[in-house]
């Protein structure tokens, strides 16, 4: 691993993207780049994109396989661009790459880093690399107080939870479980005031109560509800008050760990976290660097600081192709929707003069500047939506059609078992289907981004154990993998472990696993008991 | 960033770890059930198989064939394939059943000779064109031919500069053995019993190659009835159809080839006899002399296998009055395919032990 600095081409190049990014107006974070070996790359990527990493046997397989399919020519040790995203920004370019992929690199790394500087979720924070490597030490300082064999046995349950972290959805921690550090503000805020009742909460409760003329036997079922919450805070230091998807989250926080198995689950949650945001914004994220890379790449060509032009168009092309909905690019969606976001602001097409205007042949060739400036627009979305948000309110109709989002090749026609009906039109090559129906499933993946949905539902339920929830999306969990996985999560909270799904409740204790059939219930209902702080299942 | 280098070495290093388990394993299973047809071709690298891992989780998908392992490592159904280098494989089985390394005779007697370019000359036939060009270079900017700071950029190759590479006599100790496997094909010898001989021969094989080297070995192949000559390798397991059989003439020939042949100074002999162990008349005695007389003062090791005896199995009998307890001659009855390690033991083992 060698500093840029170190590579004077590679300096030289470095300065002038950032120079075009600043006098773009960029927002950018620091962005240190470093120059990889392709083994160096392989092993950076299984790091999660960290420079480090605690010892672990699945890193180790994968990277075994990795540079076994590197060296028999199965696998490209080629990356376009790996970036940790954060302030300090770690950049890494492959070292095989020509002057100009580098240069592109680069150019779209000022991209990401921007949109994690910038967007909703709040992405970067500061020195997030070198938070994980002090993680990184105190696992293994962990390593030998656990001793190997606990410490394997640990992580490898722990690596059974990832996939549970959700730090962005609305049945995150915060939202969901309340413990002695912010217990009254967030009940109050949304369970007990409405709007209009805020503006009295400044001079007495009692008055509040008064005013809302309530029963004494609601008053009193009230109280009594409030002061068993305080009493279940009290007693175990939280309180789950709605279902919570990021399990790990409450694992890392409120499981019976020593400090040496803490510092695996906060490793783990900390490094893996981030997921959740690059499935949220994907699209944008994509677009945003894509659109910021080929603008700068314009202006090094320009000036000549690079040269292969036409090898870098080549790339491009290659690299935004558009594929069918199933098979979203990010690379292709999201740059060209920046680019049609920028013509409708441009074009005053988002104004209210547009909106009104019934005259079809006048909105077609309507083109009036717009009275918000483009780039503020675009900013403004990065600033305040993600994904869902963006293709719902953006992606038409006519847009899936453009974009090619509806055709798809005929060899998978059989293979997705398509409906003759669906189909709209045909050629040689390809089948098309109707758009609609492609924008509404392109947002229904934002609900579950095809992975089940596991919530924790219920924090004493078998001798003070854990009942997870599977919310039906209408797929079966592979039964097999229940009871090592129940395994798992026991072995970290150390305690009865249970799952509800189709129809069934999964129960793991004492090393054993039992099973029994269930009427169903949905999420909706065990929401609705939670919120009456009643038991959302009675075994 | 004090990391100079990203790499995964020691995580690598668990996974290799947890391979070795896996391999160790499998190698117990081979020695439980007598089962050695793993070692596949002579000398070539096995392909192991093992269950493959991945971390079990909350996912959608077909059930697969195993089951996840708790805090281990999950089982997917899938399989991973890697090629284990025959040499390991072959020192992981003797590790495992503890057979002490053959004795090898003919020590610095017989050399394998190779060439290394270890040195560098003025003279010589391949120009070694770095060095070369190095001393040329220092000597340029001596005489001052080359000189940038003047605009003198002249490099003149000189005779003296020139290096050479010098190739290197490099010798290592060669060591020979002879292997004679004798086969009874009398008609008693049928069925298990040749598919039985068929595995011995081929751990046996297989175990010589490893010790000496698979260029260095000679096996070679001797059947008997009333008659005993040399056959090719799958001739060996074939079934004669004459009822009476001599099994002293066999060992006689194999004496004759081995001091006939083969330089008795430089060359490690073995010899391994398969059969039903039933012989007549004075058989027995003949072949304890020849033993004694002839084959024992050369050989490094004589195994006799009595396979699946019967009642009127009497070779071994007759032989242990005479090497009960020998370090050249060495015996075994089997009777299962579970004796196909004791017999291997047996036959190897530094000292005789009990089955």
């Amino acid at each position: 691993m060698k500093l840029v600095k170190t590579d004077p081409i590679l300096h030289e190049l470095e300065s002038r993207v950032i120079w075009h990014a600043k006098n773009m107006g960029r927002t950018l974070p620091e962005i240190r780049f470093f120059i990889l070996d392709r083994i160096e790359f392989a092993s950076l990527l299984e790091k999660h994109v960290y420079p480090t990493s605690p010892i672990n046997m699945w890193e180790g397989k994968r990277m075994v396989t990795k540079k076994f399919n590197i060296e028999s020519g199965q696998e490209s040790s080629l990356y376009y661009e790996v970036v940790q995203t954060g302030n300090p920004s770690y950049a890494y370019l492959n070292n095989t790459n020509s002057p100009m992929t580098q240069a592109s690199v680069m150019a779209h790394v000022v991209g990401h880093c921007e949109f994690s500087e910038l967007n909703v979720l709040q992405d970067s924070n500061p020195d997030r690399t070198e938070y994980v490597m002090h993680l990184v030490k105190k696992v293994n300082m962990g390593q030998q107080q656990m001793g190997e064999k606990n410490y394997l046995e640990f992580w490898n349950a722990a690596e059974s939870v990832i996939p549970l972290i959700a730090p962005h959805s609305q049945f995150n921690l915060d939202r969901s479980v309340e413990d002695e550090s912010f217990r009254y503000h967030e009940t109050e805020k949304e369970d007990l005031v409405t709007p209009t009742q805020k503006m009295m909460k400044p001079f007495s409760h009692t008055m509040d109560v008064l005013l809302q003329h309530d029963s004494l036997e609601v008053v009193w079922k009230k109280e009594q509800t409030k002061k068993d919450q305080q009493e279940q805070i009290s007693r175990r230091g939280f309180r789950l008050r709605q279902p919570c998807q990021d399990i790990l989250g409450f694992l890392r926080r409120y499981a019976p760990t020593s400090q040496a198995e803490k510092a695996i689950l906060d490793y783990m949650y900390v490094s893996h976290a981030t997921h959740d945001f690059v499935r949220r914004s994907q699209i944008m994220n994509e677009g945003w660097a894509m659109y910021w890379e080929k603008k700068i790449m314009l202006n090094l060509f320009a000036e000549n600081a690079v040269k292969g032009i036409i090898d870098y168009a080549k790339v491009f092309s290659g690299v935004c192709s558009p594929r069918p909905f199933f098979m979203r690019n990010p690379y292709h969606l999201g740059y060209h929707l920046w680019n049609h976001i920028e013509e409708l602001y441009r074009d005053g097409k988002v104004d209210l003069d547009f909106i009104e205007e019934t005259d079809q042949q006048k909105r077609e060739l309507w083109k009036k500047p717009g009275t918000t400036e483009p780039l503020a627009a675009m900013e403004h979305l990065v600033r305040t939506i993600t994904d869902y948000e963006f293709l719902r309110r953006f992606l038409t109709d006519e847009l899936v059609e453009t974009f090619h989002l509806n055709r798809i090749p005929k060899f998978y026609v059989n293979r997705m078992g398509l409906n003759k009906d669906a189909i709209i039109r045909d050629d040689d090559h390809y089948v098309w289907i109707a758009p609609q129906p492609v924008k509404e499933e392109m947002l229904t993946f934002f609900t579950h981004f095809q992975r089940p949905r596991i919530y924790l539902i219920d924090t004493d339920f078998i001798d003070g154990g854990l009942l997870l929830f599977h919310r039906d999306d209408n797929h079966k969990l592979r039964k097999d993998w229940i009871r090592p996985t129940l395994k798992n999560v026991n072995y970290i909270w150390k305690g009865a472990v249970s799952l509800i799904s189709g129809g069934a409740l999964y129960s793991f204790s004492n090393n054993r696993l039992s099973e029994k059939s269930l009427p169903d219930s949905t999420f909706e209902q065990v929401l609705e008991r939670m919120k009456k702080s009643e038991k959302p299942f009675i075994a | 960033m004090q990391e100079d280098k990203i790499n995964s070495n020691e995580s690598e290093g668990v996974f290799n770890d947890f391979i070795d388990e896996k391999i160790s394993d499998m190698i117990d299973e081979v020695l439980n059930e007598g089962n050695l047809e793993t070692l596949g071709d002579r000398g070539s690298e096995i392909v192991v198989e093992i269950d493959d891992i991945t971390v079990p989780t909350f996912s959608y998908g077909d059930e697969g064939e195993g089951q996840g392992g708790g805090q281990g490592p999950g089982r997917e159904g899938g399989k991973i394939r890697f090629n284990l280098p025959f040499n390991k494989f072959m020192a992981l089985l003797a590790e495992k059943l503890k057979l002490p390394n053959l004795t090898k005779e003919g020590k610095g007697k017989i050399k394998e000779v190779s060439y290394e370019f270890k040195t560098f000359g003025p003279v010589g036939v391949i120009l070694d064109r770095k060095r070369t060009f190095k001393r040329s270079l220092r000597t340029s900017i001596g005489v001052g031919s080359y000189d940038p700071a003047h605009g003198k950029y002249t490099v003149e190759f000189l005779r003296r500069d020139k290096r050479f590479k010098v190739p290197q006599r490099v010798e290592k100790p060669k060591f020979k053995a002879v292997v004679f496997y004798m086969g009874d094909i009398s008609y008693s010898t049928h069925g298990q019993r040749l598919a039985s001989e068929k595995r011995m021969v081929n751990f046996i094989k297989n175990w010589l190659d490893y010790n000496y080297g698979a260029r260095n070995v000679d096996h070679r192949f001797f059947v008997h009835d009333v008659k005993a000559y040399e056959v090719q390798e799958n001739e060996f397991y074939r079934v004669g159809n004459v009822g009476g059989t001599r099994a002293a003439i066999v060992f006689e020939l194999i004496y004759q080839i081995a001091f006939g042949e083969y330089d008795t100074a430089t060359t490690n002999y073995y010899g391994f006899y398969f059969g039903d162990g039933e012989i007549f008349g004075s058989d027995g005695q003949e072949i304890v002399n020849i033993l004694k007389d002839n084959i024992c003062p050369i050989f490094n090791r004589v195994g006799v296998v009595e396979v699946f005896p019967s009642q009127w199995s009497k070779l071994i009998v007759e032989l242990e009055r005479e090497f009960a307890v020998d370090g050249i001659v060495r015996m075994s009855r089997y009777r299962s395919n579970a004796d196909t390690i004791t017999t291997i033991k047996k036959l190897f083992a530094d000292s005789e032990q009990g089955s």
